[in-house]
């Protein structure tokens, strides 16, 4: 396991890289541009701390370069030109097979569900059901949180939760004791 | 023993719609009369009990709750099994005749009802098989609570009807699903029992996940095999999201997680723009940075940790600026001097320097600063919840 130090500085590194780019090139910005400057930067750097080993951090890669304003901050941050297309190519692959996948799986879930819904009976039965869908719909919740989760079948989806988790912590932890520090600063 | 089978047939046959009672006298006659234990005959009996019943009898009692509810597969094993049930009274005294001595009555009546699961194995697979399945039976019925013998039956019996799945196949899904809830805890049970037995049991236990259709076993083994790893990986995740050890079930600790990770994101968000208001503007915030960050980080982390940093951000020199990071980071022992020449040498306004010479005098106390986040931290959960 990744130690949560390295992890922290390696992410502190390549933001602090990312904002002082972002920043050479707009001069004066408003709170929010600012706000949604350290976040993505934030969150690429993140991302590329993981060195696209995780599908959450190809997908958070992929959607920000999708956007024309933010594809030259990404492809700074990241570096040579082909690791982003080796990521992009992962991803972009990975999502179609990922989608015809789920297309099929739904089509046939549509077919058998009305088979089985004449069947049940007693309360036992339902109830399960019942659990069924409550663990269905919490998945699809978990799928829309997760960037790039809604290709992913559920144990990758867990193993993902746990990757994200790990790394929104040490995100949060950075930013936090960054604020903490501006903020005494501010004060003397 | 051919006369015990017949009593029995006739009994079934005839009398589709005999009472429960009527039905469990017969065969309890049957059995005695095969002069066998009563341990041995109750196998039998819970094997051939019917699924649905079971989860109303979870709690429930053994003996009592089993051998009132014995409708359905009964008529199962009137019907579908009756005729191997003759097949077995004629192969019968030839398989006693063979090696199994100690086998042929249980193993008659095993016989048929494992032969509905697996014809493909030989009638000698099948019996030790079964003398295993019973033996574990055994222990767990002495040593484990009601529910999960209940299961272990549940499981023979749907192994018997997996032909004839359509009737109970709604009970079905019901029972996979408490099935689940237990397969860990008999997971654990039959990994303390042989280890033989337990991966004969593993084909019991997915034949109930195989009924829709997956006939093969590799299709459940892979399945059970899946569902373990997704329980192992909730586990992970339970030592992760904090709050999540009392806990049980899929559905709320999905729960859990989902609020966790929107509070981590909420948390990120927050953040960010706290941190664009207070820099009035991005190269400050910049500026800011090697005079706090890094003594706190420098602090935090090990030792060992420091020289890659280093090394890595030697290798990151664009601005003075970053030199002064690195000069930060190399001179923990000196700060004072090596601020204040990497903050100078960035060219810097005067009140940065301020700043600087003021944080360097902030740089001993790290302890205090660090019970800081800890204080915050507690509030932002605070407000978050």
């Amino acid at each position: 396991m990744r130690s949560p130090g390295s992890l922290k500085q390696e992410f502190l590194k390549k933001w602090i890289m990312g904002f002082q780019r972002c920043s050479s090139s707009k001069k004066s910005m408003s709170v929010l541009d600012r706000k949604k400057a350290i976040k993505l930067s934030a969150d690429i750097a993140m991302a590329s701390a993981r060195k696209g080993t995780t599908c959450w951090s190809r997908a958070l890669i992929a959607s920000a370069s999708k956007d024309g304003s933010d594809k030259h901050l990404v492809e700074q941050i990241l570096g040579p030109e082909s690791e982003r297309l080796i990521l992009m190519k992962k991803f972009s692959t990975g999502a179609l097979v990922c989608s015809k996948r789920i297309r099929s799986k739904k089509i046939l879930k549509r077919s058998c569900g009305i088979r089985r819904t004449r069947k049940c009976a007693p309360q036992a039965a339902l109830a399960s059901s019942i659990a069924k869908r409550l663990v269905r719909k919490r998945t699809q919740v978990l799928k829309s949180l997760i960037p790039g989760g809604e290709f992913m079948n559920e144990v990758s989806l867990i193993e993902e939760t746990l990757d994200y988790i790990i790394s929104l912590r040490a995100q949060v932890d950075v930013m936090r004791s960054l604020a903490i520090a501006s903020e005494l600063v501010n004060h003397n | 023993m051919l006369r015990g089978l017949h009593s029995l047939e006739t009994c079934t046959y005839n009398g589709m719609d005999m009472t429960v009672l009527e039905r469990q006298q017969a065969r309890l006659k049957w059995q005695q009369q095969q002069n066998y234990g009563v341990q041995n005959n109750n196998p039998i009996e819970l094997c051939a009990s019917s699924v649905p019943q079971i989860q109303g009898f979870l709690g429930s009692s053994f003996g009592s709750g089993q051998l009132v509810e014995m409708k359905k597969p009964e008529v199962y094993l009137g019907s579908d099994d009756f005729p191997k049930f003759v097949n077995l009274s004629v192969a019968g005294p030839e398989f006693s005749a063979s090696k199994m001595d100690l086998v042929p009555p249980e193993a008659a009546a095993d016989y048929c009802i494992s032969r509905t699961s697996s014809c493909q194995m030989t009638a000698f697979q099948t019996a030790v098989m079964n003398e295993e399945r019973e033996d574990v039976i055994l222990k767990k019925m002495e040593s484990t609570t009601g529910r999960e013998s209940f299961n272990k039956r549940k499981v023979e019996a749907v192994q018997d009807d997996k032909c004839k799945d359509k009737r109970i196949k709604g009970e079905v899904e019901g029972e996979s699903e408490v099935k689940t809830k237990c397969s860990t805890e008999v997971s654990r049970n039959s990994s303390k029992g042989n280890s033989k037995a337990s991966e004969v049991q593993k084909p019991d236990y997915i034949h109930v996940r195989a009924r829709r259709g997956q006939a093969t076993d590799s299709h459940s083994l892979a399945e059970r095999a899946r569902r373990e790893k997704i329980s192992k990986k909730m586990k992970c995740l339970q030592d992760l999201v904090p709050g999540c050890n009392k806990i049980t079930g899929k559905a709320g600790m999905l729960d859990e997680i989902i609020n966790y990770v929107q509070s981590l994101q909420r948390q990120v968000e927050f953040l960010s723009m706290k941190l664009a208001a207070v820099n009035p503007s991005v190269e400050f915030n910049v500026d800011n940075l090697p005079a706090k960050e890094f003594p706190a980080y420098v602090a935090n982390f090990p030792a060992a940790a420091k020289s890659p940093a280093m090394a890595n951000l030697a290798c990151l020199q664009f601005n003075p600026l970053q030199k002064a990071v690195s000069c930060m980071l190399d001179a923990t022992g000196h700060p004072p001097q090596t601020a204040t020449e990497g903050v100078a040498s960035a060219s810097i306004s005067i009140p940065e320097q301020a700043l600087s010479s003021s944080c360097i005098t902030q740089l001993q106390p790290f302890s205090t600063w660090n019970t800081d986040p800890q204080g915050l931290y507690n509030v932002y959960n605070m407000g978050f919840h």
